[in-house]
């Protein structure tokens, strides 16, 4: 089926020799970052038949396998294949010897985000756990800086006028700040990352408009995710944490919309602006984002502890996870349930309510800060991939 | 009184070598089978590899140095039931099932013709039926009919009785057990055909024309379901264009972890059965790595060289039904980085060889491999494995090792003899 390519004498001069550039301590990186299974691989190629998420010609994982084994670094991460894998874990169900490719994708991704995140080395520290307490101390003391430690009295409040938000002195430059660096740094990130693929890959598929359009269409649809056999379940556990996202992402653009537009507290007042909101408008405002932040918690908190006990179930065949995969997950975990927790107490009137919202914002800031550089990033990098995939015409 | 003699368990082609090699040289042999026929898996094969003769010759040499050579004695439908261990001199008791037909058979058929009652026909792996009073094969030895009771109820045997006028059908027979002190045993328990169904992604018992390379050797031997005629179960249709699907279930963690060693030559074997029924057919053999050990080497260039035939590098991993009971195989040729979908004919799924002892494991205090393999290094004195009881081989090397076997068997015989004593 396969024919030889017969090169004739005279138009050698014009074969371009590729060269491979091994590179051994990335094979070393991926054995150690969750693919221990790598070299088990002996490309029988059943991975590339069973899944369904990869396209006909030059299908994925069993190449990436091999190009992995032989540390060809830039052959993987200047492709959107290792991004297309949405790890159904498919191949490592099936897969013969035990090579888990779907976790060995894995470790590739998360070493192809620390190449391309910026700075590197926060990448690097992220991804390791005896960095974690370090990383941790950073949104501990930033808070307790602000004043965190201290406890009002009186009824419990967080947002309202003179609630307990409002007596952290930094907060809000403090988290505006890491957002703002936390975007440059992704955006950055992701600009390498095209420019690498459009070096390797010929565009000749759909316009970027068309390729992004249809890529969110794929996305909010889980289209891909629903091809998935081994672990179908996830899918709908991956939806609930997706939507949850959006839904939270809402809530808190119409919050900080209401602390802007608030007459005489909010922002705009304090600089001079004289807004004239209706009290009734900004009442709606407040039940609607009350109503989608709880309904996206409670999405977030049954999602994430879906994925977790989908993940235990799944364990034997599409292996557990590594690091990267349960720093995210517990982030998120930590993140809706603390979130629910403080709201709880501050409406029981506990004092407990302060401590339980300080440790939920060092939730916030740590899965924010370090999204760049965490698991967080898979979603940009992975939207990414699916973008070019379409540009490119691989798809 | 106990029978003394060597056990060999199990009448295939290497207990029967075992035997028939210690019987000449002058020792008593006892050899328990299992099935109502000697032979084993040798009988059910068209032909050998590579020099593509019929099994059924050598067989027939066995069985007539069987009938020569009063030494060897042996016991079908029967199975070892337990083991006393006395080292070189072991009690063994043997169970022996009714065949309801006793010597007296003279193979007329009458019984099987009257019989109401039908069975799979397990000899041609479940391709077509017999009726539950039958002879396994044309060819079976001994040359004796057998009566399947499960089958065969209510009345049923009576019928057969009263059409036999040789007084050969016994319908109370009853369940033997036999004593044999034995001074040596040869484990000669053979192997099965790996259950292929449970790799879900191959087809097997789901998709109508895929099949397993033992049930090719039926289709393709004269003495099979379709007289040697090579015809796709589903509607009789001769296939012109057939895939083989090699490591089926062999060097996979989740089914076989080890190489089958057999499959590859198996499948070239049966390549060249297709060519010569339908000269204009196709074959193609999508593999892992081709593995032909030894001089077996040129036995695949001379296949890979016949017009028609590709080898193709790449796993088949998804196997569905297609128009027209066509068989749809996925792969990734590998050497090319394209998956492609192709329809054939007919598929043919190398299914890998599984140690019997793995279904039914003898309790001689040994020990097993994971897959059920006997440990050699865990055999106690006087015990020998052979053949493919202890790993796949193929009937060359089973026959050399059973050689050898019966020597051993044969120097732990002498042990029990006072000094210089012969047998």
């Amino acid at each position: 089926m396969s024919e030889g390519v017969e090169v004739k004498v005279e138009d050698k001069d014009k074969v371009k020799v590729k060269e491979l550039n091994p590179d051994l301590g990335f094979v070393k990186e991926v054995i150690k970052s969750g693919g221990e299974s790598l070299k088990k691989c002996y490309q029988c190629a059943t991975c590339s038949v069973v899944c369904n998420v990869t396209p006909d010609d030059n299908p994925f994982p069993r190449k990436e396998m091999i190009q992995a084994q032989w540390g060809l670094k830039d052959e993987l991460f200047r492709n959107p294949d290792i991004w297309l894998c949405h790890q159904c874990s498919d191949c490592t169900a099936y897969c013969p010897r035990g090579a888990k490719p779907g976790e060995v994708l894995n470790a590739i991704r998360k070493i192809s985000i620390q190449e391309f995140s910026v700075p590197g080395f926060l990448a690097r520290m992220v991804n390791q756990p005896m960095f974690l307490l370090l990383l941790l101390a950073v949104p501990v003391i930033a808070l307790l800086a602000s004043g965190a430690g201290h406890i009002p009295a009186g009824p419990v409040e967080f947002g309202k006028p003179g609630g307990f938000l409002f007596s952290l002195k930094y907060i809000d430059p403090l988290f505006t700040t890491i957002a703002v660096l936390a975007l440059l740094s992704l955006f950055m990130g992701i600009r390498k990352y095209w420019s690498a693929m459009s070096e390797a890959h010929p565009a000749t598929g759909m316009p970027l408009g068309t390729a992004i359009k249809e890529t969110v269409k794929d996305i909010l649809a889980h289209k891909r995710f629903d091809k998935c056999e081994t672990t179908k379940a996830r899918s709908t556990a991956h939806k609930l944490v997706f939507y949850s996202f959006i839904g939270l992402f809402i809530t808190t653009v119409l919050a900080f919309g209401k602390i802007i537009l608030a007459p005489r507290t909010g922002y705009l007042a304090y600089f001079g602006y004289n807004v004239n909101v209706s009290a009734s408008l900004l009442t709606g405002l407040v039940v609607v984002y009350k109503i989608i932040g709880n309904v996206s918690a409670a999405a977030l908190i049954t999602g994430i502890l879906l994925i977790m006990s989908n993940r235990m179930k799944n364990a034997k065949k599409a292996g557990l996870g590594s690091y990267y995969d349960w720093l995210f997950i517990t982030l998120v975990a930590g993140l809706g349930i603390t979130g629910l927790l403080a709201e709880l107490l501050r409406v029981g009137n506990v004092q407990a309510a302060y401590p339980v919202y300080v440790i939920h914002l060092c939730f916030v800031f740590f899965l924010f800060a370090y999204a760049p550089f965490s698991k967080m990033a898979h979603m940009f990098y992975r939207a990414t991939a699916m973008v070019f995939e379409k540009k490119s015409g691989k798809a | 009184m106990a029978e003394q003699c060597i056990l060999v368990i199990g009448g295939g082609i290497s207990g029967l070598t075992a035997a028939i090699e210690a019987a000449e040289a002058g020792y008593d042999v006892c050899i328990v089978e299992k099935n109502p026929y000697l032979g084993g898996r040798v009988s059910q094969l068209n032909k050998y590899f590579p020099k593509l003769c019929p099994p059924v010759c050598g067989l027939e040499i066995n069985y007539r140095r069987i009938k020569e050579n009063a030494r060897v004695k042996f016991y079908t439908m029967a199975q070892v039931e337990s083991v006393t261990a006395k080292e070189g001199s072991y009690d063994v008791t043997v169970k022996v099932a009714p065949r309801y037909i006793n010597d007296r058979c003279v193979s007329c058929d009458a019984c099987a013709q009257a019989c109401p009652a039908e069975r799979q026909d397990d000899f041609n792996l479940g391709m077509g039926r017999t009726k539950a009073a039958y002879l396994p094969f044309d060819q079976a030895y001994p040359m004796r009919y057998v009566i399947d009771a499960a089958s065969c109820k209510d009345g049923c045997m009576q019928k057969c009785k009263d059409a036999c006028k040789y007084g050969a059908v016994e319908l109370d027979m009853k369940p033997e057990t036999v004593k044999i002190n034995a001074s040596a045993i040869v484990v000669a328990t053979g192997w099965n055909p790996y259950d292929i169904s449970k790799a879900d992604n191959l087809g097997m018992g789901k998709v109508k024309n895929v099949i397993t390379n033992m049930m090719m050797e039926r289709l393709a031997a004269p003495n099979g379901p379709t007289a040697g005629k090579i015809l796709r179960p589903s509607d009789g249709k001769e296939p012109k264009k057939v895939a083989f699907v090699q490591c089926a279930g062999s060097r996979d963690e989740n089914h076989l972890p080890y190489c089958s060693y057999i499959c590859c030559m198996a499948s070239l074997k049966q390549t060249t059965y297709l060519k010569e029924q339908y000269p204009d057919a196709t074959a193609d053999i999508f593999y892992i790595d081709i593995r032909t050990p030894g001089r077996y080497e040129k036995f695949y260039w001379k296949v890979r060289d016949m017009e028609g035939v590709s080898f193709t590098k790449g796993k088949v991993a998804k196997v569905e039904n297609t128009e027209g009971d066509d068989v749809l195989v996925t792969l990734e040729d590998t050497l090319s980085g394209k998956k492609v979908r192709l329809a054939f004919d007919m598929v043919v799924l190398a299914a890998g060889m599984e140690s019997a002892t793995r279904q039914n494991p003898i309790q001689l205090g040994i020990n097993y491999t994971a897959e059920g393999m006997i440990v050699p290094g865990s055999l106690k004195p006087g015990i020998y494995a052979v053949g493919s009881s202890k790993s796949p081989v193929d009937v060359a090397k089973s026959v050399q090792d059973a050689t050898g076997a019966a020597l051993k068997a044969i120097q732990s015989a002498i042990k029990l003899l006072p000094a210089g004593g012969v047998r």
